[in-house]
């Protein structure tokens, strides 16, 4: 391309949608584009709850089934509260059950010790007829597993009783053919079906229109009912949402303020390129913004840590380059080739910094646990977006502003100092 | 493309020593700068020992925002019958907004049981009913997690300065390698020891931030130190008669207004967000800021005072043996 000079506003183009998405996100009919608003916060930011769940009473690892069982009764309570932006993970080496919540919005009056105490409970599940009778208690639950029905070719929960539980849920069948029996963990409904037949054998199926996926979590919540033990937590941590908002607060300002005071010093002091960097910065801050937004990664303190040093990295990157070309129109050259040899010379240690960078990333997204991912995750996107912004954009941006007659002056291009290095 | 034929041009600069800042001759003033700051760092450890948050060690401290008048003591006893487990407690009072809180501290490296804490918060309650005690903050964690998290955040440390001196050492084998990467890392361990004496001197508990805050100042040590490393590789190129001494001192002179702008952005910022979160006694953020400023400090100067100044030292040694041989 002969003509270069649109470039740069292409560029700029770019980098102010980039920035007004990024602020306000941006919603087109039903598809949205999520920015700075929805940014999910870890509790270390916005305030929550996490605790980390083991069997009580137990003298051995819990079994990978229990777990998903004990996880399935924890997502129901979380459920009934309404609580529905959580995380709930597994740790199958350890046996643990890490529940990580934040406030919502508008929560007021929760009471985090209570909700962890409730959430442990063991949990009782039984089976009841439309009048509530308890016909069958979970305890007496030998087995639940999602199964694939070869004749229909459908999902189906198989369910299979211990002994006094066949008697029982015989006699209950016998009785209720052609009527529903319900599934209830505490006092929640969670499945009615309707009895075809009687059950002599213990061994029932479930159907309906199940994928995998629900059939999988229906039998997760039946085998709780016969979990041999009950949940208890000395892992927890709650701040509250007013300490957690105000954190929040304090960064934003201060991340505004900072980014308004970088802007204006590398405009005064490296003048053409000090313009192109902020433009650049631009991109690069909200491109990390939105790598955190659209994919709702969570962010926590350390994380906003990443983002300070991918928004510095990205800052040096474009100071680099600045010095080198008024270095090199210093020496004698012309603007453009003072531009190309400029670029040239500072590649190398942007590129070699970065990859740095991206080695002490990479260490982190292995080692890392809990808030240290999320300072992994801005690591690795900041330097996606070094390369893009930092080295791509500035470079085209320049190139093309120096093809204006009015911008090939070479005092545009060297610093402010009158300090000469060389 | 224009500009292609300008692409190979070489490098017109040559070098002027009077121009230059001489880093070299003053290098053990600096040194003696940065065994002092250890020491003191040292004398801190010795006295005061190190805090280690109640995400490293395992152990449960509760905080409640009050009104009005608390008798902390009252506070603890009741803590300590309930949980049968000693109890200190300590009241502190926000400058800004005038905010109290009550911080109780759990003897113990192990947790609270959830419905143990539901107990006791109800009878702290009952007791000072006229205080609207809320909680504001409850930690607890088990040594098992603890450990844990201590354990992945040293060898995730410890493991990026093997990678990052290998990655030196590979990447300058023009300007001997080796020699590079060994003085990347000394440069590395001078602003981690730094970051971790400031928690020291600060009292800051060293959690999960102390570990993301180094390996961000690691991150942007060693680019600093690779901007250098980079200048004198390439001025090694276009001078190759110059001696080490002279070479390293200009390409730090070179490349000095970069290393101080850059570092100077990074450390405004941090000071802000530090300026910020102190008005607003925001603990957390605090704790997390301060030895971030200070780190950034400590990247750039242990680059361009300590780094360079050793390989120099490194090079010359290695002159001096082979011309004696």
């Amino acid at each position: 391309m002969k003509n270069k000079k649109p470039v740069f506003f292409i560029v700029l183009l770019v980098a102010l949608i980039m920035t007004y998405t990024a602020i306000f996100g941006v919603q087109i009919g039903s598809f949205k584009i999520k920015g700075a608003p929805d940014i999910r916060f870890g509790i270390d930011i916005r305030g929550g709850v996490e605790a980390a769940f083991q069997a009580a009473n137990l003298d051995r690892k819990p079994t990978g089934k229990e777990l998903e069982a004990a996880r399935s009764v924890i997502e129901t309570r979380l459920d009934n509260k309404n609580i529905l932006d959580r995380d709930v993970t597994i740790d199958k080496d350890n046996g643990y059950i890490i529940v990580r919540f934040p406030w919502k919005s508008d929560e007021k009056n929760f009471d985090p010790d209570n909700a962890i105490a409730e959430l442990g409970e063991t949990a009782l599940l039984t089976f009841r007829d439309d009048d509530g009778n308890v016909l069958v208690e979970g305890s007496h639950v030998s087995n639940s597993s999602p199964e694939l029905n070869k004749q229909t070719n459908k999902y189906v929960v198989s369910l299979s009783f211990d002994e006094k539980g066949t008697q029982l849920f015989a006699n209950a069948t016998q009785k209720l053919v052609g009527k529903n029996i319900s599934i209830y963990m505490d006092k929640t409904l969670i499945q009615t079906a309707v009895v075809n037949e009687a059950i002599p054998s213990g061994k029932a199926e479930i159907s309906g229109n199940f994928t995998y996926d629900s059939a999988k979590a229906l039998s997760d919540k039946i085998n709780s009912g016969a979990l041999p033990f009950s949940l208890i937590t000395k892992n927890h941590n709650t701040i509250s949402p007013t300490l957690g908002s105000g954190s929040l607060n304090v960064m934003l300002d201060a991340g505004i303020i900072a980014f308004a005071i970088i802007c204006a010093l590398l405009m005064i002091y490296y003048r053409v390129p000090g313009c192109v960097a902020c433009i650049s910065l631009l991109i690069q801050t909200s491109g990390q913004i939105l790598a955190l937004s659209i994919p709702q990664m969570t962010l926590t303190l350390p994380g906003i840590a990443g983002v300070i040093l991918s928004i510095g990295m990205g800052v040096d990157a474009n100071v680099i380059v600045s010095e080198r070309i008024n270095e090199e129109i210093r020496s004698g050259k012309t603007v453009r080739s003072a531009i190309a040899s400029g670029f040239k010379g500072a590649f190398s240690s942007v590129f070699d910094g970065n990859i740095t960078v991206l080695i002490v990333g990479i260490i982190l997204l292995k080692f890392g646990s809990g808030a240290l991912l999320s300072f992994a995750y801005t690591l690795l996107t900041g330097i996606f977006f070094n390369f893009v912004a930092g080295v791509t954009a500035s470079r085209l941006m320049i190139r093309s502003l120096s093809e204006y007659n009015a911008l090939r002056k070479p005092s545009l291009y060297t610093c402010f100092s009158r300090r000469r290095t060389l | 493309m224009i500009n292609e034929n300008n692409m190979n041009t070489t490098l017109s600069v040559t070098p002027t020593s009077s121009k230059s800042m001489h880093f070299f001759n003053k290098r053990y003033i600096f040194f003696a700068i940065s065994l002092t700051i250890m020491l003191v760092g040292l004398i801190n450890l010795k006295l005061f020992g190190v805090q280690l948050d109640i995400q490293f060690k395992g152990g449960a401290m509760l905080k409640y925002s009050f009104t009005g008048d608390v008798n902390a003591e009252n506070a603890a006893d009741i803590a300590s019958d309930l949980l049968g487990r000693p109890v200190t407690t300590q009241i502190t009072k926000d400058m800004k907004t005038g905010e109290q809180r009550l911080v109780l501290n759990i003897a113990g490296n192990y947790g609270v049981d959830a419905k143990e804490q539901v107990k006791f918060d109800d009878s702290l309650k009952a007791k000072f009913t006229d205080n609207n005690l809320t909680l504001a903050e409850s930690s607890m964690v088990e040594p098992f997690f603890g450990h844990k998290f201590l354990t992945n955040g040293i060898i995730a440390i410890v493991l990026s300065f093997v990678l990052v001196m290998a990655y030196v050492w590979f990447r300058f084998k023009k300007i001997g390698g080796l020699s590079a990467g060994v003085m990347a890392i000394v440069a590395l361990i001078h602003d981690v020891l730094v970051v971790f004496f400031t928690c020291v001197v600060f009292r800051i508990p060293i959690g999960d931030s102390f570990v993301a805050v180094a390996l961000s100042i690691i991150g942007y040590s060693v680019n600093d130190t690779i901007v250098i490393y980079d200048r004198i590789r390439e001025n090694h190129d276009l001078h190759p008669k110059l001696d080490y001494e002279t070479l390293t001192d200009l390409s730090i002179s070179q490349s000095i207004t970069r290393s101080l702008n850059t570092n100077f952005a990074v450390f405004l910022s941090v000071s802000l967000v530090y300026i910020m979160a102190t008005l607003n006694s925001l603990d957390s953020i605090q704790s997390f800021a301060l030895p971030m400023a200070i780190g950034s400090i400590s990247g750039c100067y242990s680059t361009i005072c300590i780094a360079g100044p050793l390989w120099v030292m490194w090079q010359n040694r290695k002159l001096k043996k082979a011309g004696s041989r």
